[in-house]
C-alpha cells in the first residue's frame, strides 16, 4: 500500500472534493463534504481497492488520513 | 417442476414527493440536494395519504392482475401476502385480502412478515406449495407503506422510502423449467433496521412518542423505522453478490446466460455496486424505478419488473421462450433471498397509479 495512491482513492471516493486539497494530515472528518454518504462511499472504495470492509465506528475512530491509511494497512 | 409468475402488477399512491420538496431536511443546502441524487439516485418517491394502507394498495394491484390474466378470484387457493405494515396486528392482511376478493374458503392464506427479502420468500412459498401439490394457483402480495414510520427529520430514512403494494400470480406452466432459490438470514444484525416500539416487547407510550435526536442530528422516537445505514451497506455489498454467485453455482448456470438482474431497488448506489461486484452489464440491472417511486420494499422487485421490463415480457419474450431472470432481495432481519427462475412471458406486467 503507498500513501499517495490511498489519498487519491480517498479524494476520488468523496463527491465533491476538489483533487490535490487532501495530505495524510488531513483531519477529514473536519471536511465539509464529510458526512453519511462520503462513509458509504469510502467505505465501498476501501473494499473494492483493498478487500477490507471497514465499520463505520472503524472509520470514525481516526482522526487524519494517515491513520486511516495505517487502519487499512493493519487489516490488509 | 415447471412453475413460472404468470403476471404482476404494481400500484403505487397518487402522491408524488420529490427530493428537491425535502431542502429543508438537508438544513437548505441544494449542492447535498444535487449529490444525493448524482450518488444515490433520490428523485420521487409515492407517499400513501393517511387513508391509504397497503392492504388498499395490493387489493387493486390484485384486480387489476386478475382482470388482465382473465382469472376469478375463485381460483386461488392459496394467498401470501408479504408485509411488515399490516391493517391489524391481527387477523392477517392476507385473510382480510381473501374477504375483500371474495375467494372460496378453499383457500389458504398467510402472512410473511419480512421487508426487502420478503418478495423472493414468498416466491420461494408459492412455488413450494405448488411443486408439493398443496396448491395450483398462489397470489402473492408486497408491499409496505414505510413512509408513515420514518420520521420527517430522519435524513437517514425520510427521503428514501416510498409506497407500494403488488400482486404477482404464481402457478404451474410448461414452459418455465427449472427454478432455484437460496435463502438467509443474520439475526444478529436485526438491530441495525428496526421499529423499536409498537410490539410486544416495548408498547407505545408517552415515553416511545419522545424524539430524540442522534450523533449525526438526525431526529426520530422509538416508534419510527431506524436504519443504520452503514451497516446494511455494509451487509449488503457482503452477501448479496456473495449469494448470486452462490446460487449460479449451485444452478450450474453463468452470468453471461442471465438476461435480468433484477435486485431490490435499495437505491442506485447499491444496485450498481452489486452489479459491478458481480462485473455483470449494468444495462442488465435495473435501477429506474427506484427514481420513480423509491425504496418500496418488498414491492421494490416486482416493481422494478413492472416499471422497467414490461416490453421484455410481453409477447414473445424478445423472441425467446422465456427469460432467465436474477431476483435478489435483501434487509430487514437481516434477510436476505435469491433466486433464478425461467420467466416465459406474462399477460400483465404493468403499474399504476391507485384510483379511489
Amino acid at each position: 500500500m503507498e500513501i499517495k495512491i490511498f489519498i487519491e482513492q480517498f479524494e476520488e471516493s468523496l463527491d465533491g472534493l476538489e483533487a490535490g486539497l487532501v495530505t495524510e494530515a488531513t483531519a477529514f472528518k473536519e471536511l465539509k463534504e464529510w458526512d453519511s454518504l462520503a462513509i458509504l462511499t469510502l467505505t465501498d472504495t476501501i473494499d473494492l481497492e483493498y478487500g477490507v470492509l471497514l465499520k463505520k465506528a472503524d472509520i470514525e475512530s481516526c482522526d487524519t488520513v494517515r491513520s486511516l491509511f495505517e487502519l487499512v494497512q493493519s487489516k490488509v | 417442476m415447471d412453475i413460472s409468475l404468470s403476471g404482476s402488477a404494481t400500484v403505487v399512491p397518487p402522491k408524488v414527493r420529490s427530493i428537491e420538496e425535502d431542502v429543508d431536511l438537508f438544513g437548505g443546502n441544494i449542492r447535498q440536494i444535487e449529490r444525493l441524487k448524482k450518488t444515490l439516485g433520490l428523485n420521487e418517491r409515492r407517499i400513501a395519504s393517511n387513508k391509504l394502507t397497503n392492504l388498499d394498495l395490493c387489493e387493486q394491484a390484485a384486480q387489476v392482475l386478475l382482470e388482465q390474466l382473465n382469472i376469478q378470484s375463485s381460483d386461488l387457493d392459496g394467498i401470501i401476502y408479504v408485509t411488515q405494515t399490516p391493517d391489524h396486528s391481527q387477523p392477517s392482511n392476507a385473510a382480510l385480502l381473501h374477504g375483500r376478493l371474495a375467494c372460496s374458503t378453499e383457500c389458504a392464506a398467510l402472512d410473511i412478515g419480512l421487508g426487502c427479502s420478503g418478495f423472493v420468500y414468498a416466491l420461494w412459498l408459492a412455488y413450494s406449495i405448488i411443486a408439493n401439490g398443496s396448491s395450483q394457483r398462489v397470489l402473492v402480495l408486497a408491499g409496505d407503506t414505510l413512509s408513515r414510520l420514518v420520521h420527517p427529520k430522519d435524513r437517514a430514512t425520510a427521503s428514501l422510502f416510498g409506497d407500494a403494494g403488488s400482486a404477482t400470480m404464481v402457478e404451474k406452466r410448461s414452459e418455465a423449467g427449472a427454478s432455484w432459490f437460496r435463502l438467509g438470514t443474520d439475526g444478529r444484525g436485526a438491530d441495525s433496521l428496526i421499529v423499536p416500539a409498537g410490539g410486544a416487547r416495548l408498547p407505545f407510550s408517552e415515553e416511545t412518542a419522545v424524539e430524540t435526536s442522534d450523533a449525526d442530528g438526525n431526529i426520530r422516537t422509538k416508534e419510527n423505522l431506524f436504519m443504520d445505514g452503514s451497516e446494511v451497506f455494509n451487509f449488503s455489498i457482503e452477501v448479496v453478490p456473495r449469494e448470486i454467485e452462490a446460487l449460479l453455482s449451485d444452478a450450474g448456470a453463468s452470468k453471461d446466460a442471465v438476461d435480468y438482474f433484477v435486485l431490490h431497488q435499495a437505491n442506485r448506489y447499491m444496485v450498481h455496486n452489486i452489479g459491478k461486484r458481480l462485473r455483470v452489464d449494468l444495462e442488465r440491472c435495473p435501477v429506474d424505478s427506484f427514481g420513480a417511486f423509491g425504496n418500496v420494499s418488498s414491492a421494490s422487485i416486482p416493481g422494478a419488473l413492472a416499471y422497467e421490463l414490461a416490453d421484455s415480457f410481453s409477447g414473445e419474450c424478445e423472441g425467446k421462450s422465456s427469460h432467465q431472470v436474477v431476483l435478489s432481495g435483501f434487509g430487514v432481519g437481516l434477510s436476505w433471498g435469491t433466486c433464478l427462475l425461467n420467466i416465459p412471458h406474462l399477460g400483465c406486467l404493468e403499474w399504476r397509479t391507485y384510483k379511489a
